[in-house]
This record gives C-alpha cells, structure tokens and sequence, in this order.
C-alpha cells in the first residue's frame, strides 16, 4: 500500500467547497483561507493536540494551472510538431469545478496503517476546529460524530502513489523524546568537562535519573514547541 | 504564505499529466518502491533534508465528488501532486534535486506536460514555482528539529536506553561514558530555532516571543 512507508502514514483529502457567500459577503473558500490564516497566530496550531502528527499543512486548491511555459519531454515535442487534428499545440485549459479544501499530513499510522483510529483522535482532539472550516465543504453535512467524521474523511482521500521517509517512523512520543535527549545530553556533556571520574559518574546518575530515557510521557518535548524550554 | 513551521518547508505542487500517460507515471512511482529500483531514490536519502515527501496522481475523474449539488468536475488532463516537508529554504531544495537526483526527477515528472526536464536549473525552477501552491496553515511536531535532528535524536535515545546502570568503579564509569559520547559524536548537538528565511518564519519568531511573553512588551500592541 503506498499510503504508507513503514510505520509512517501519508495521508491527503481533496474536501470540496461549496459555492456560496456569506451574510458579509465573503465567498465560502475565502472564509476557509481566512480561518486556516487566523490558525497561524495562536498559541499553537491546533493540530498540536492530534496525537501522532508528525507534519501537516492544509492549503486550498482554488484551480489547476495552465502550462503556458516550454516543455522538453519527448511527449511535448512531438506534439508541438504533430501535423495531424484539430486545435493547436499549446496545451489545453483545464478548470476546477470547485475549489477543494487539501488536508495533507505525515503520521504514525503503526504497522496497520490504522488512519481511521488517527481521524477519529483528530475529530475528539479538536472537533470544533474540524467544523469551523469543513462546515463550508460539500458532504460535511453528515457528519456529526468521530466515526462519522472519519468515514467522510475517507470519502474525500486520495491514494498516495510514493510516499517517501526521510526522518523515521517511529511514533511520536518516540522522537519527541529523542530529541529531548539529544539537547539534554549535549549540554550535559559541554557542562561537565573535564570533571574527576567520581562527579562525573554522580553528575550523570543524577542526569540519567532527571531524563529518564524509557519514560516517554515526562520529562519530554511538547508537540509543536518553537522554544526551548517547553519542555513537559 | 505559511509555507514554514520552524525548520521545515512545505511544498506543494500540481501539474497536469495527459491522461493516458496517468497509468504510466503511476508505474513509476511504483517501480521506484521495488527493491531493484530503489536505489534511484538513494539520492533523496542522501539529501538528508527531507522529512517525509509524496508523490499523488489524480486522475481526472476521480476527483471526490459528495453531494448532488456539486458540480462533476469535467477535466482534459490527470494531475499529479507532489509534497514535501524539508528543511532549508526552497532554492536549496530545488537546487539539490536537480544536482542529486536529475535522473530520478525526470523519470517522475516527465510524463507531465510541459516538464522542462531537471537540467538545466533555471526552466526547472520557473516549472516548480508556476505549478506551485502556497501553504495556509502549516503544522510540525518539532519545529525546532530537522530531519537530521529527529534521526540523530533516535541514536541518542537508544544509546541512552542501553547504557548500563552499573559500573566497577569510577574508571569503569568514566570508560563507559566516553565510549558513549564517542559513538554519539555525531548525534548530539545543540537545537535552536532556524534562521528567518521569510515572512512565515518571522511569523514563527513571533510566536515564538509570545510563548516567551516578551512580544507586548517589545511591540508595545495587544496580541495578534
């Protein structure tokens, strides 16, 4: 299944916008842009409360475009010196009957790939968020709980066809920690240079007792921290 | 534009395929999984830039469709859509794929119409920033860290698992430790935020000074 690699999951929904405008006057897809926009001056994203999301984006898809510039593949050429048909070798215009809203996300689906349990964390972590902005798509009219949420965010998937990982797979809470450790214990190591081997051996039992390396709940990094010091 | 969140960028792109080339380029994608072709792909890994990166074809009539009101879309071409996460800015990205992976580059993209090939530089550029679309909201578990930091975090985290709890003695200890931090050298290393590479990073550098509660009194204005 390419959807996922690994452990890793990639999943994207193309959610179709209604056409409409509201009371103020403002078209269904710019209040989705505006309300995606306003995310980004919270204390934090929302997605932030997902568990096991590595990164993900949304973005409208308002139209697709047309390919006006040079071309150099074989296909290209022999069309542009194609003696025969209709029409003229500039490529075709092509529209979009509606905008779609793209939800595109990099998780920790385990060895099943279990998306359904993912969407249906998505929808108890922050359901209203969810319906602020897929109130304006076509279909979201159905949805009223996780599992309905869930099903109608599989209606609107699109199979991956390579999905590549370049980090790791592991689960969230696996690399959040990891990382907690590699900051803790490089300042560890610049800190206590050049000690007698009897502080430093208590210095680090110490260390090892603070960080405690198998715990991934505490101490560790919070998804979504910009600084240092966010630690939980 | 929010393309960034911390060290990381993201890019989306959609470009057309004809549609009877969509099964072609699928084949591909698919032939660069298995085992004898994965290594023209080996050059995404050495990169080392990338946190995870896709590759979707749509064909042209398999956009969703939901509802009755919704208009069927009626398209002449297929479109492949291509996302990635990395870290740096997107000059280095492009630049990087055409000089590590030109080959591979074209084997993917050259069933679209109108690809420019990967080489040389500047057409491929122009074809990745017109087929390009801007992020609205963009959302990383760990802004701090780049793909290398997250790799690097798991060495570290296992060899901390697996150092041992008991020693002889003090010299005991002190060998043990330095073998550690010796296997680790390339791991460790300390994280900050990235350097502001555009607007949506000052964006994140505001946050960032919010979080740490100096924003008003810097600014001087209320929040937001």
């Amino acid at each position: 299944m390419a959807n996922k690699t690994g452990n890793a999951y990639g999943l994207i929904t193309l959610s179709p916008i209604r056409r409409g405008v509201l009371e103020e006057g403002v078209e269904f897809v710019d209040k989705v842009r505006d309300i995606l926009q306003d995310w980004n001056f919270r204390d934090n994203s929302p997605m932030s409360q997902v568990p096991e999301t590595y990164l993900c984006r949304y973005f409208v898809l308002d139209d697709v475009f047309t390919q006006s510039l040079p071309g150099g593949s074989a296909p290209d050429t022999i069309r542009d010196f194609w003696p025969f048909g209709p029409g003229t070798s500039l490529p075709h215009e092509d529209h979009l009957q509606s905008a779609y809203l793209v939800f595109c996300c990099s998780l920790y689906g385990g060895p099943n790939g279990n998306v359904e349990g993912y969407l249906k964390g998505m929808w108890t972590a922050m359901s209203e968020d969810i319906k602020s902005i897929w109130k304006y798509c076509y279909g979201f009219e159905q949805v009223n709980d996780a599992n309905s949420f869930m099903v109608y965010m599989k209606k609107c998937q699109m199979k991956t066809s390579l999905f590549f990982v370049g980090a790791n797979d592991a689960p969230l809470a696996e690399q959040l920690k990891g990382l907690y450790l590699k900051q803790e214990l490089a300042r560890f190591a610049i800190d206590n240079q050049g000690l007698d081997a009897a502080t430093l051996r208590a210095n680090f039992t110490a260390f090892m007792a603070r960080v405690n390396p198998e715990n991934l709940t505490t101490p560790t990094w919070t998804p979504g921290m910009y600084r240092i010091g966010q630690s939980s | 534009m929010f393309n960034i969140a911390g060290k990381a960028y993201a890019i989306n792109v959609i470009t057309p395929v004809r549609p009877w080339l969509a099964g072609v380029n699928r084949f591909f994608l698919w032939l660069v999984r298995t085992p004898c072709f994965r290594y023209l792909l080996k050059g995404l890994k050495t990169l080392s830039l990338i946190h995870y990166a896709r590759w979707v074809v749509i064909d042209r009539k398999a956009f969703p469709h939901l509802s009755a009101e919704q208009p069927r879309e009626d398209l002449r071409y297929s479109y492949m859509m291509f996302f990635s996460n990395f870290n740096g800015s997107w000059d280095q990205y492009i630049d990087s794929f055409t000089f590590t992976i030109p080959k591979g580059l074209d084997l993917i993209w050259k069933w679209n119409v109108r690809y420019s090939k990967s080489v040389p530089l500047t057409p491929f550029h122009r074809y990745i920033h017109y087929n390009q679309i801007e992020t609205l909201h963009y959302y990383s578990a760990y802004p701090l860290a780049s793909s290398n930091d997250v790799k690097s975090a798991q060495a570290v985290r296992d060899a901390l698992v697996a150092f041992p709890a008991q020693f002889k003695n003090d010299a005991d200890f002190l060998q043990q430790y330095n073998a550690l931090l010796r296997g680790l050298q390339h791991d460790l290393g300390d994280m900050y935020p990235g350097t502001i590479i555009s607007m949506a990073a000052y964006q994140a550098d505001r946050r960032r000074r919010w979080h740490a509660g100096t924003l008003d009194k810097q600014s001087g204005q209320a929040r937001r």
